[in-house]
């Protein structure tokens, strides 16, 4: 672990959105193990997201880390709903093949930014010390 | 024997030299050293000019041979000279010679016309009188005489000349006017008969005036002819020129300086006509473009150039008519050429004025535009031709566009979506060998399976990945079919799934007949019917295909009780590999309505979903009837 335990006030509320049950599986143990974050929510694709957020939930998350390639509510739909109802949350896309055209369209439909998955997903420590360094500087309350 | 080059250029019966840049002879035929009376030997290598004779006129030759490099070609004619120093009247045409626009010389075609240039310059003083008198009018006794020679009309410059009045003279002959010598001679009829012959009876000599005294007249006698170019007498024209002679001279030079002008125009036809349509005057351009000699044209009326139809349409006159009262008349149009051929002309009449602003005449100037006409047709059809080339570049353009960016996407999608599969083997196998060196040996082989599973769904993703090409690769045969036919064979290849899913399949069909191509509008319904019992919770789902005529459209629904498709995504169902629910709930790859997409937009026609909340789903087809005629053209 690269980052120093924050105080759990000073955690980054972030929720996942990612149709592979194993990924995800993976990915909640990296975020969670992390110490940077605290993971308030994960879902299987947008429609589940937007259910739970539809139902006031007590905390909203400040980041979510959604895939683009998902049966129902896709990335694109995630990043388009977030950024319309809740632009107060930072939306970060991940997938599978990095192409710039890709990242070009979900920045323009307000995604923080669009990254690469790890080349496999049992190994999510890296990826998520990215994650925090690019949001650390706005997201972590001194 | 075929005909060489080489043969031809040595039996050209013009002569024919070929000169270097510099203009010095390379080469000449035999008709050149005939014409000039050099040997071949004595021409070579000496500059053309040798043959403008003892002076060597190089300046003028150099400046003629600049003209045809700038012109490409000229055409010049003048006195030149043979060896023995005679001289002979040539037209020379040059013509520059570019090897791959590098200029190399020229070509000279030599035409000895001698004794066309004499023919021409005694024409010109025939005609010279005649339009000295065209001029001044006012000074002339003119009348009118019928065929036989009697006198039909008469006018002030008769009273003044000859003494008499009008009623003194109408219905006497014409021969009253001459002397009993030339009475005896019988020269009034000799006249009368030369006229008729020719055209134009000229002559000068002694006249009898009332009382008997004699005064010198200049006397021109022309044979008219109506518009029918019916002979119908004849006009004469006399003048006294007893005191006028010294003028008359001088007249003559200033009259020959311009009348060689215009003789020398030879690319337009430059003649008179009289206030009747009658030619007075004809130039060498006139003789060129139109084909008739002076003698043949002078006295005719000049509808004679023009076809039958605007003789009928009385267009000649109505041109003279539209001149006198506003000046001039303009335009371009077909005229006909001494042998009948047509050629496009573009014409000027104007109204000619003496000094006391009487109308004398017409100028008419013609121009052959024929050539040039026919280049604007020719670029014009190239012209055309490009526009089109351009146009279908264009849409071809708009298609390749259209198709890259479709197959850009679909690249996209499909390398994402291939290596999502692999990615997950990878990892499961990265797991399992992490769990094996940990002796982990159960969760090892949890992850093994989990890795096989992914290789089969990376199978099922390729297999409907060539399906999908398959559809958009293969030429459509396009053939007549009955839609239930095509929906009683989807029942039977789709049996076990219907049993299966305890469904029904319902058919309302107003429109049976469709022309397409049969092995992929079963594919297309066999999709639709197989997603319409899968994506249903009914405990007996139902299937309804209808279908109506809407023009010259064929409508096909297929509508089902299922559990529908959220507005958001009516759309997006037709994705390639986009799944609306996960595999556990609903298994497949997402590829069987990309699919149907397809197979509709290579049959030219659309597919669109409908859905109403709770209402079940249905897929509206839209099919042209004329599937064959339809070209293929954006694959």
């Amino acid at each position: 672990m690269v980052q120093a335990m924050l105080n759990p006030m000073n955690k980054i509320k972030v929720a996942i959105v990612e149709n592979d049950e194993d990924e995800r599986f993976f990915m909640v143990q990296s975020f969670g193990g992390a110490g940077t974050f605290e993971l308030i929510g994960e879902f299987g694709n947008g429609d589940q997201l937007f259910d739970w957020l539809a139902n006031a939930p007590q905390v909203l998350p400040q980041l979510i880390v959604t895939d683009l390639n998902m049966p129902g509510k896709n990335g694109y739909d995630v990043i388009c709903e977030v950024a319309a109802h809740y632009p107060q949350i930072q939306v970060i896309a991940t997938s599978t093949s990095f192409i710039p055209a890709t990242r070009e369209k979900c920045q323009r439909m307000g995604a923080r930014e669009f990254l690469l998955k790890p080349d496999v997903f049992i190994d999510y420590d890296s990826f998520v010390s990215r994650v925090y360094e690019l949001v650390k500087d706005e997201l972590v309350k001194d | 024997m075929p005909i060489t080059h080489e043969t031809a250029f040595e039996q050209l019966g013009e002569g024919f030299l070929i000169l270097d840049p510099t203009g010095k002879i390379l080469n000449c035929n035999t008709a050149a050293s005939k014409i000039s009376g050099y040997l071949f030997t004595e021409l070579e290598h000496q500059p053309f000019s040798l043959l403008g004779g003892a002076d060597l006129d190089s300046i003028k030759y150099q400046y003629e041979l600049d003209r045809a490099l700038q012109e490409k070609k000229l055409i010049v004619e003048g006195w030149k000279s043979k060896k023995d120093g005679t001289r002979f009247w040539c037209e020379a045409t040059y013509t520059a010679i570019f090897n791959e626009s590098v200029h190399s010389g020229f070509l000279v075609l030599l035409r000895d016309v001698t004794e066309r240039k004499q023919i021409e310059l005694q024409l010109l003083q025939s005609q010279e009188q005649y339009r000295l008198m065209v001029e001044a009018v006012r000074d002339y006794s003119i009348f009118m005489l019928d065929p036989e020679g009697h006198i039909l009309t008469w006018n002030e410059g008769g009273t003044l000349i000859q003494g008499y009045i009008e009623s003194e003279v109408l219905g006497r002959h014409f021969s009253m006017f001459y002397t009993a010598d030339d009475l005896l001679d019988k020269k009034p009829e000799r006249g009368l008969e030369i006229a008729r012959a020719t055209g134009t009876y000229l002559e000068e000599g002694w006249r009898v005036k009332k009382g008997g005294s004699l005064f010198w007249a200049s006397v021109v006698m022309t044979a008219l002819f109506n518009e029918q170019n019916k002979f119908v007498g004849f006009s004469k024209v006399t003048r006294d020129l007893t005191d006028r002679l010294q003028s008359e001279a001088h007249l003559r030079n200033s009259e020959a300086r311009y009348r060689s002008l215009v003789e020398q125009v030879a690319d337009y036809g430059i003649f008179m006509l009289d206030t009747k349509g009658r030619i007075v005057s004809w130039n060498e351009g006139a003789k060129r473009i139109k084909g008739y000699t002076a003698d043949e044209v002078i006295g005719k009326y000049f509808s004679i150039f023009y076809p039958e139809e605007d003789i009928v349409s009385g267009k000649p006159p109505r041109e003279l008519r539209i001149a006198r009262a506003t000046g001039k008349y303009e335009e371009e149009g077909w005229r006909l050429r001494k042998d009948g051929s047509p050629f496009w002309a573009s014409i000027v009449i104007t109204a000619v004025y003496d000094q006391d602003h009487r109308l004398t005449g017409f100028s008419k100037v013609t121009r052959d535009l024929t050539e040039r006409k026919m280049a604007e047709q020719k670029l014009q059809e190239s012209s055309n031709k490009y526009r089109q080339l351009v146009q279908d570049l264009w849409s071809t353009n708009r298609q390749l566009t259209a198709v890259n960016r479709e197959l850009e996407e679909f690249t996209a999608v499909v390398s994402h979506d291939l290596k999502e599969p692999v990615r997950t083997i990878k990892s499961f196998l990265r797991l399992a060998d992490q769990q094996l060196r940990q002796s982990n040996l159960q969760q090892a082989l949890v992850s093994v399976d989990k890795g096989i599973r992914g290789t089969q769904r990376m199978q099922e993703l390729i297999d409907n990945l060539l399906n999908y090409t398959q559809v958009s690769k293969t030429d459509l045969k396009y053939q007549a079919l009955s839609l239930s036919g095509i929906i009683a064979q989807v029942q039977q290849n789709l049996q076990e799934a219907i049993r299966q899913s305890n469904g029904t399949i319902r058919t309302e069909i107003s429109a049976d007949d469709l022309l397409a191509d049969q092995v992929q509008i079963i594919q297309l319904f066999q999709n639709l019917i197989s997603n319409a019992l899968k994506f249903n919770e009914a405990p007996s789902p139902t299937v309804t295909i209808c279908s109506w005529y809407e023009g010259d459209q064929i409508r096909i629904q297929v509508a089902d009780n299922g559990i529908g498709i959220p507005e958001g995504q009516l759309e997006k169902v037709f994705g390639v590999f986009r799944r609306l629910h996960f595999p556990s709930q609903y298994p497949g790859t997402g590829i069987g309505l990309s699919i149907c997409k397809k197979v509709v937009e290579r049959h030219k026609g659309k597919i669109w979903a409908e859905s109403q909340p709770d209402q079940g789903a249905s897929f509206q087809i839209i099919l042209p009837l004329n599937g064959s005629s339809n070209v293929e053209s954006h694959e």
